[in-house]
């Protein structure tokens, strides 16, 4: 009998298993105990004294020509080894991810202030930071622009004078006839959004480090989200294949989208150097460098126009969406699309019109963060639910559940969404369990100094890439003689967890093998490329690949132990180290298996190569399948506002998912936990200044501000609904990112109840919140 | 110039700068890589060691500062039944994500656990603020230490 392959096939056997081993519970993950210990190494770790050490020069003009880059005085400091700079880059100076408008060293002219301009190399730290300052650049200065409105106005300040505007990118929705939709609305509410920029601040700067020969190539130890990326860029930088390269990500500390843009960059600083000296070469940010180099989490505003009639029905949405996306488009184009396919939040809309502008200012770039524009316009999207159910006088979540997406319904990109749909279930159990009108009331008669205030936001989030943009996934499995198991994957370990936890996990299920048995090498490019470890993709595509290679292993196990056990390969049981035939006592251990494998000449190797299927989608008017699946999210948070300085202080927060199978539980409420914990420091506290040159002021801890344990809320148990997707591992969707999404609308909702007013602008600072109170009369 | 302090329990003595922070020693001199570099500003708590058993972040002290001290950190306290039950509370209530600042935590934790004080969630959240988490949001983290600080007082 012909052994099954196809991964159709047996993902879909996988997805519908009823019982299961480890899959679905709370396991520790293989990590935890090293990193508790200080053990697991980061890339820090690996750089010892003697090797190069890289410091890089940063602009000190938000637009300006480089006239002349003297080094004469830095290279007299003793061991100073030389200073780098766009000219020394022997293959291309190009790394723009999705427009090619981004040198990896300024060349020509500098477009913030803070973009690198050289790198220099000495035998000490010391010297390096000494000769850093020595090396002088001329500039000549040109006007700028920080304003993206003036930015798309004027014709006369070109951050990029090849594309002839300051427009780097446009995106658009189309469905319907919106003036029709807003003919039909009773109530129509029209407001501008305005959200800022956040800072990733994982806890470790990005660093690499780069060793000329080893393992035969130039291999570069780097915490990137995407090793064959960061393999791709240096090979680029470099003008050598990429078979050349080698990039090993050791464990990360964090990552949440930044080190997916900084980290291919970061590796390719420390190539160069290498490459050009032949000797090992370390690179690492100070956390100045990275607050005032590495790309931000958008800044937006937002026009939005929504109708509704007076029974409910949303009828159409008009958005505009302008991204700031400062000096380089990054992946602002990317980052757009998913704003721009998201903007009606999770609910049926006839009539939309949504159009998105990415535009270039003078300052720091936008890039990758959690969420990837979906927190700013999900925002924008729940505060119009809000205001639209205060003008129907109909409750904000009886309002959303008469809208909300359910399996047959139609997104605005016209997408048919057949299955996998279970946030208006998630929504209701959620509001049952915060009992959600009577918490609203209670809150309602706080009247003194402290008020209170309750808020919803729901969200969706697509898995995968967006649109028809190919996207895989793969992995390799191997059993070795001794019965132990290795899984490869270019997925990274940078704190999700997905290696450690969910991949294991599934390896261990699928094989039957005992789970302290499996051992997973993770985050290298000699792993098959899986794609990259962000978009909430570790687990829900990442391991896919995972599931279809131990998938193939297992079947031919199943084959053997039928022989060995004279039963049918389907009644082969194996569980914890032992092999059964279902239902006899025959029996034999994980290890005897093996050991038959290897004298009977059946292969234990195999790759899990999955290419996700996608349906079409027009650009023009973007309309078609925007994604193969979306997640879900809902969050309600409780806060209290002291109105005599301002400060709102989140009481509770109950988070609820639709997300498909829950692997690890305990993982995922991590996941949920820490991103809720991130969205309200970007609510309240999280905030740049930037002076008249678009100069980051506050490029340090101590007055960028990420919560402590003293900002807490209390954060109740998810509730959950398995609301499984046809190829996802066990039928899991992405976690990730998820809890930060809802996060802003939750809690600006909630501050909005207390205080009574619509919000409109984040964040939402004592300051801020001081003021707005005191806007327009006294309270 | 030469600095001579106790460092887990054994004298030790290294050559350095007038300006080196006790972090960069401890790193890139005595191979201690449980300590680590956050924001070398007296932010993060990632480089939190004990200085004559007091939580200290190494990135805001030179090391000439702890000459003849007595300085302790995760890698002399392996075998510390107080670290092994704060560490395997971490690892059972995934209170570890990507691990960067777990080991100050840990540090911190096991000054205030060895302290004897009277633990409630509010002293521990207090106790455990100078330390940064980006990943956790917390919550797993301070239910470790009182589980921990449970366990410890059977
Ligand atoms: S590195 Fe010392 S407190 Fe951050
Ligand atoms: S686990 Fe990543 S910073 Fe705490």
């Amino acid at each position: 009998m012909a052994l099954t392959e196809d991964p159709y096939t047996l993902i879909s056997k996988w997805l519908h298993a009823r019982e299961f081993l480890v899959v679905g519970k709370g396991i520790a993950r293989a990590d935890a105990l090293d990193k508790a210990l200080g053990t697991a190494k980061f890339v820090e770790d690996y750089f010892q004294e003697g090797m190069l050490f890289v410091k890089q020069v940063l602009s000190t003009e938000p637009h300006a020509k480089i006239l002349r880059i003297r080094d004469e005085e830095a290279l007299k400091i003793p061991k100073v080894v030389k200073v780098f700079t766009a000219k020394d880059i022997p293959g291309e100076n190009q790394v723009g991810y999705a427009l090619p408008d981004q040198p990896l060293i300024a060349e020509g002219k500098v477009r913030y202030h803070g973009e690198l301009v050289a790198l220099v190399a000495a035998e000490d730290i010391d010297a390096a930071l000494r000769a850093a300052e020595l090396v002088k650049v001329d500039y000549d200065p040109l006007p700028y622009v920080l304003n993206p409105l003036e930015a798309l106005e004027r014709k006369d300040v070109l951050v990029h004078e090849e594309v002839g505007s300051n427009i780097a990118f446009r995106t658009k929705v189309r469905k319907g006839n919106v003036e029709e939709g807003f003919s039909e609305a009773d109530v129509i509410v029209e407001n501008e959004y305005r959200t800022h920029h956040q800072d990733h601040v994982y806890l470790e700067t990005e660093g690499a480090l780069a060793i000329p020969g080893l393992d035969g190539r130039l291999t570069v130890v780097t915490a990137a989200q995407y090793p064959h990326l960061a393999q791709s860029i240096i090979a680029r930088v470099l003008g050598v294949p990429a078979s050349n390269i080698k990039v090993v990500v050791p464990f990360m500390g964090g990552g949440f989208g930044g080190k997916d843009d900084e980290g291919p960059l970061t590796a390719a600083k420390a190539a160069l150097v290498a490459h050009l000296t032949g000797r090992p070469a370390f690179i690492l940010y100070t956390r100045e460098e990275s607050l005032r180099m590495h790309p931000k989490r958008e800044a937006t505003i937002i026009k939005y126009k929504s109708g509704a009639t007076k029974d409910g029905k949303l009828t159409a949405i008009d958005v505009k969406i302008i991204h700031d996306t400062g000096a380089y488009a990054n992946r602002g184009p990317f980052i757009l699309w998913r704003a721009t396919v998201h903007a009606s939040g999770p609910y049926e809309v006839p009539h939309a019109r949504v159009e998105g502008y990415c535009v270039y200012t003078n300052k720091v770039y936008q890039g990758s963060f959690r969420g990837f524009g979906n927190p700013s316009v999900q925002f924008a999207a729940e505060m119009q639910m809000n205001e639209l159910a205060r003008k129907l006088g109909m409750d904000p979540v009886e309002f959303r559940l008469k809208n909300m997406l359910r399996p047959g319904s139609r997104t605005i990109t016209n997408q048919l969404l057949e299955e996998s749909v279970g946030i208006a279930e998630a929504v209701e159990k959620l509001a049952e369990k915060v009992n959600w009108a009577k918490r609203r009331a209670e809150c309602e008669s706080f009247k003194g100094r402290y008020r209170r205030g309750i808020g919803i936001g729901v969200a969706w989030h697509g898995i995968s890439t967006s649109r028809g943009v190919p996207d895989w996934s793969n992995a390799y499995v191997k059993i070795d003689k001794d019965g132990s198991v290795s899984m490869f994957t270019g997925i990274v370990e940078m704190g999700q967890g997905s290696p450690n936890s969910s991949h294991r996990q599934i390896v261990a299920e699928i094989l039957g093998a005992p789970l302290e048995k499996v051992k997973v090498v993770f985050g290298t490019s000699d792993a098959p490329d899986a794609g990259a470890t962000h978009a909430s993709r570790g687990t829900s595509i990442g391991a896919i690949g995972v599931l279809v290679a131990a998938a193939r292993v297992r079947e031919r196990l199943n084959k053997l132990a039928a022989e060995l056990l004279g039963c049918k390969p389907e009644d082969v049981e194996i569980k914890g180290g032992v092999v059964r035939a279902k239902g006899t006592d025959k029996e034999l251990s994980w290890d005897e298996l093996i050991k038959q494998a290897y004298a009977r000449g059946v292969d234990l190797s195999a790759t899990g190569y999955f290419f996700l299927p996608k349906g079409k989608f027009n650009d023009e008017l973007g309309q078609g399948q925007a994604y193969p699946a979306f997640s879900y999210v809902a969050m309600i948070a409780e806060v209290e506002v002291d109105t005599w300085t301002g400060k709102v202080r989140v009481l509770r927060i109950w988070p609820a998912l639709a997300a498909g199978r829950i692997i690890n539980p305990q993982q995922v409420e991590g996941q949920i936990e820490g991103a809720a914990v991130q969205g309200m420091g970007y609510v309240l506290m999280e905030q740049f200044v930037f002076d008249d040159k678009g100069r980051i002021l506050n490029a340090d801890m101590t007055d960028y501000i990420v919560p402590t344990t003293l900002d807490i809320p209390e954060i109740e148990k998810p509730v959950y609904v398995e609301d499984l997707f046809k190829y996802g591992p066990f039928g899991a969707k992405g976690v990730g990112e998820m809890a930060l999404i809802p996060a802003p609308a939750a809690i600006a909702g909630a501050v909005s109840h207390a205080l009574g007013k619509p919000i409109t602008k984040l964040p939402l600072t004592p300051e801020a919140v001081y003021f707005e109170l005191r806007k327009g009369g006294s309270t | 110039m030469k600095v001579s302090f106790i460092l887990n329990g054994e004298p030790v003595t290294v050559d350095v700068k007038p300006n080196e922070i006790l972090l960069d020693t401890l790193r890139l001199k005595l191979n201690i890589k449980s300590v680590k570099r956050g924001c070398e500003r007296a932010e993060c708590g990632a480089c939190t060691v004990l200085v004559d058993g007091r939580p200290t972040y190494s990135c805001n002290l030179l090391t000439v500062q702890v000459e003849g001290r007595e300085v302790t950190t995760l890698e002399g306290l392996r075998d510390d039944p107080i670290v092994k039950e704060l560490t395997s509370k971490f690892v059972e209530r995934g209170a570890v994500q990507c691990g960067f600042c777990t080991p100050g935590f840990i540090i911190t934790a096991y000054a205030l656990l060895k302290s004897g004080k009277e633990l409630t969630p509010e002293n521990v959240k207090k106790m455990l603020e100078g330390n940064i988490c980006r990943c956790t949001g917390y919550k797993k983290i301070i239910e470790a230490v009182t589980a921990a600080a449970e366990a410890l007082k059977k």
